[in-house]
């Protein structure tokens, strides 16, 4: 399991995920409010407080307000790839349904729509090598998108794909 | 227990009330899934059915179709007792009857409206997220204008 640190690069490895196993993989969005008085959310506090620099934690946990975050999961259950994303800012929350829309288009075995793709190559810029082979046209691109994406995201080999996966989220 | 797929304006309305109660409840959890629509389509010989020897087999439908969006709040089981709490975890669980599971069925034309109207919902039910702190910002404007630069990036 890899959590991604941006929308972005979540958008661009589900993206791809998609891609390879478009009939599998599902997203699932986590909308959170944690409850402050389980258990779960005591522990952490007690330990921190034993610890040497215990007072400027506690301070800060201590001012702690019942926080939503929104998670989201990419997981294709044939490969047992799974890709995170958590963040609790309210402004990533219409930009991340835009995405899911665009990588239900993908489900949907749409076309992208051509600024979209534009977008999403902006997105990625620095894997310029990869984004431009993203863009699924007929089937003679199958190759070349198999290729491009080789040390992402392999179509096939199960189980071999997931470990590739993170090791490369890892980095 | 809605065994049936909801139709679209059904689904929202249901959404937003199932985000409203979690809200009331003040804790919780709300899931959204989406995935390819695969089974139970009307179509006699479904565009998806795996074939063995390609392992490329479902990359190019030739048709469009349809996803799933599945809305629950994760409450498969319920403890029995409050006892039932400690650490045993499985045990002193219970199916929940009354867990709240909604599916509607987004046909491929009408996906740009629903992730349009989606978005909206989502944007307004989730609550309880951190606002963009300007209160930070505001001070950095008001200091030099080399902090200003700076401060604008992060």
């Amino acid at each position: 399991m890899v959590y991604l640190k941006t929308p972005e690069e979540w958008q661009h490895h589900s993206a791809l995920l998609l891609q390879a196993r478009p009939t599998t993989t599902r997203i699932t969005t986590k909308y959170k409010i944690p409850n402050l008085a389980s258990p779960k959310y005591q522990k952490p506090n007690r330990r921190k407080r034993d610890g040497g620099e215990g007072e400027q934690k506690e301070q800060h946990t201590g001012s702690k307000v019942s926080r939503a975050a929104l998670v989201l999961k990419t997981y294709d259950p044939e490969s047992g790839v799974v890709l995170k994303l958590k963040t609790d800012k309210a402004a990533d929350v219409g930009r991340l349904i835009a995405g899911l829309g665009r990588l239900g288009r993908r489900m949907a075995a749409l076309p992208e729509k051509a600024e979209e793709a534009v977008m999403e190559d902006a997105e990625v810029a620095e894997q310029a090598a990869v984004g431009g082979a993203a863009a699924p046209t007929g089937k003679e691109t199958t190759a070349a998108i198999n290729d491009g994406k080789a040390p992402q995201a392999p179509g096939g080999g199960g189980g071999g794909g997931g470990a590739k996966k993170k090791k490369k989220g890892k980095k | 227990m809605a065994r049936e797929h909801l139709s679209n304006d059904d689904f929202f309305t249901q959404l937003v009330t199932l985000i409203e109660t979690t809200h009331q409840k003040g804790h919780g959890s709300v899931y959204l899934t989406q995935k390819r629509l695969t089974y139970g389509t009307s179509d006699p010989s479904p565009p998806t059915a795996k074939v063995p020897d390609d392992p490329l087999w479902d990359l190019h439908p030739p048709n469009p179709l349809p996803l799933i969006v599945r809305a629950t709040d994760g409450k498969s089981h319920k403890l029995a007792k409050e006892e039932g709490a400690d650490a045993t975890g499985g045990i002193g669980r219970t199916k929940n009857g009354e867990k709240v599971k909604l599916s509607t069925v987004v046909q491929p034309e009408s996906i740009e409206a629903f992730f349009t109207r989606y978005a909206e919902v989502c944007k307004v039910g989730m609550r309880g997220l951190r606002r963009r702190d300007r209160s930070k910002r505001k001070k950095k404007e008001k200091g030099k204008k080399k902090g200003l630069a700076e401060g604008a990036k992060p």
